[in-house]
């Protein structure tokens, strides 16, 4: 019996060289009859915008490429700065774009020019840079994520990736997997053991942001409910209040979805917390504004910043990373809270401390500190 | 003034204004009454194109955020208040643009303002300046000293040891920790 799929495709591209593998044809055979598949020699010409259109990355995101990725699987983060304090994650990219349709996402202006879904089918390979990584012969260990550029289980339910994902990393003691996620789409993660090494977090905004700004994507509250399973299961979850956005009465609403999240799990089994305000460049924000020119979450009191990014004015902005670390600390003193793309001084000022080094925290995070 | 009406009076106030044409499409997006509103502030204020194209990108940003139309955000009293002002038609735009403007950032206004009355509470002599942060995008706060001659140099140090306080204080607030003005009305 076919899974569900819970998104929607028109076509399914496979570059020819990639007809064979595992990843197409676990695709071809799990997409229902409606949608179309072709072959093409070079899937990096499909994955370009489509023409002809007012929404190319709208219609780019009903278009599935299965091609070689012909780079590197292992990057640094993308967001990670020496103007902020980050939190050394290490990002896996294994696809790219997203079926999911934030009205804030960034992606909408960095994958502008190749909106395409595209999955690598040469997946495999990435674990050999994953096994060089994990044998630098430092001491630390690494987070590496792979919901950066996509969804870490948006589409799972057709390519089972995360399957092999969390059986990799648990023969690694070095090496910790964290997927991100605003999908409740789990099932394939509940018959591994993980072994302690992946972290499986949520993004989470309260029912308001959820219902303006995260379109198709799973509610809040299913949100908590998976996290609960997978925690059950053995996973370690981890929570990104990421992106904050400073409406008028924001800071009731996301303190009761703290509660919400702590009423579902107690909140010593949570791994961390980050926190990250809003922030769009001129180009991002132009490109959100066209394609959901209703949406009020994108009209909030955000200025332009040294770094080029609208962002809520700082004393709003602090303010509600505040009141929200507040919160988690008194739910458990020692959980683990960090900020997102923020300076050192603004780290100073919401927790009275400096930061840690980007590779202290990512130890940290990473479970082995 | 019946639709059709209002649609070519609009056009051709924009033709005659050189407004952009993406800028006319907007315009045409909005309903009946909107248009006509915005019509009419063009033409009692005589609108400079630039002051135009500000209010009406401030106007819509307020009407998205509060769920309202554009026609309704003109009759907020404290709206109408300036369109019903006497002066001359430009000046009274930049009035009304400054009160778009603190509609459409009403806590960025009040936080600005409790902030420079902290300023003006510390007192300083013509030779130190603060300046808070341009919109309050960052936390840094600068302080200037401008000194000619060596006595008042000292002068001016001493002065800023004995307001430091005052001042540490006035940083510290760019985190928002006192809430002034950052409330939900």
């Amino acid at each position: 019996m076919k899974r569900k799929m819970n998104f929607e495709l028109d076509t399914v591209v496979i570059e020819e060289g990639c007809r064979a593998s595992a990843l197409a044809t676990r695709i071809v055979g799990a997409v229902p009859a409606s949608v179309h598949v072709r072959y093409v020699s070079d899937g990096r010409l499909e994955v370009r915008p489509p023409t002809g259109t007012r929404d190319p990355f709208g219609v780019g995101k009903r278009r599935m490429v299965i091609m070689p990725r012909r780079g590197p699987f292992l990057m640094g983060c993308p967001a990670s700065s020496t103007q902020f304090a980050c939190c050394g994650y290490l990002v896996l990219v294994l696809a790219s774009n997203c079926p999911m349709d934030c009205s804030y996402c960034f992606l909408q202006e960095h994958l502008a020019n190749n909106p395409g879904l595209q999955l690598y089918a040469n997946y495999h390979d990435a674990f050999n840079e994953l096994d060089r990584l994990a044998h630098t012969g430092c001491e630390r260990s690494f987070r590496v994520g792979t919901g950066e550029l996509a969804d870490s289980l948006a589409f799972d339910s057709l390519t089972g990736i995360s399957r092999d994902l969390v059986s990799y990393f648990s023969k690694h003691e070095a090496l910790m997997l964290e997927l991100k996620t605003k999908t409740d789409e789990i099932d394939n993660l509940l018959a591994i053991d993980p072994r302690g090494r992946t972290t499986v977090s949520w993004s989470l905004a309260p029912t308001r942001v959820f219902a303006t700004s995260e379109h198709r994507t799973a509610p809040p509250q299913s949100r908590i409910n998976a996290a609960r399973r997978v925690l059950d299961a053995g996973y370690k979850v981890g929570f990104h209040l990421d992106p904050l956005i400073a409406y008028p009465g924001a800071d009731q609403d996301y303190l009761e979805l703290l509660d919400n999240v702590f009423d579902g799990l107690p909140p010593r089994t949570i791994a961390f917390f980050s926190l990250g305000g809003l922030r769009m460049t001129p180009g991002l924000r132009t490109a959100a504004r066209r394609r959901f020119p209703k949406d009020p979450m994108l009209v909030g009191e955000e200025v332009l910043g040294e770094d080029g990014r609208y962002r809520a004015f700082t004393p709003l902005r602090l303010r509600l990373f505040s009141k929200l670390c507040d919160r988690i600390k008194r739910a458990c003193p020692a959980l683990p809270v960090y900020l997102c793309m923020e300076t050192a001084s603004a780290h100073h000022r919401v927790f009275g401390a400096a930061p840690l080094t980007p590779a202290a925290l990512s130890s940290r995070l990473a479970g082995n500190w | 003034m019946n639709s059709p009406d209002v649609e070519r009076r609009l056009r051709r106030w924009a033709e005659a204004k050189a407004l952009p044409p993406a800028y006319v499409q907007k315009c045409l997006t909005l309903d009946e009454p909107s248009q006509k509103g915005l019509l009419q502030i063009a033409e009692s204020l005589k609108m400079h194109t630039g002051q135009f194209i500000a209010a009406l990108t401030l106007l819509d940003e307020i009407a998205i955020r509060e769920g309202r139309q554009v026609d309704e955000i003109l009759a907020y009293p404290s709206v109408r208040r300036v369109l019903n002002s006497t002066g001359s038609g430009p000046g009274r735009a930049r009035i009304l643009l400054d009160e778009l403007r603190t509609l459409r950032y009403p806590r960025l206004k009040r936080a600005g303002q409790r902030l420079a009355e902290e300023v003006s509470a510390i007192k300083l002599p013509p030779g130190i300046k603060i300046t808070l942060p341009r919109d309050l995008a960052s936390d840094e706060v600068r302080v200037e000293i401008a000194a000619r001659t060596s006595t008042e140099m000292k002068q001016l140090l001493e002065c800023l040891t004995a307001k430091s306080g005052e001042i540490v204080r006035l940083v510290a607030m760019l985190d928002g920790a006192d809430g002034g003005g950052l409330e939900v009305e």
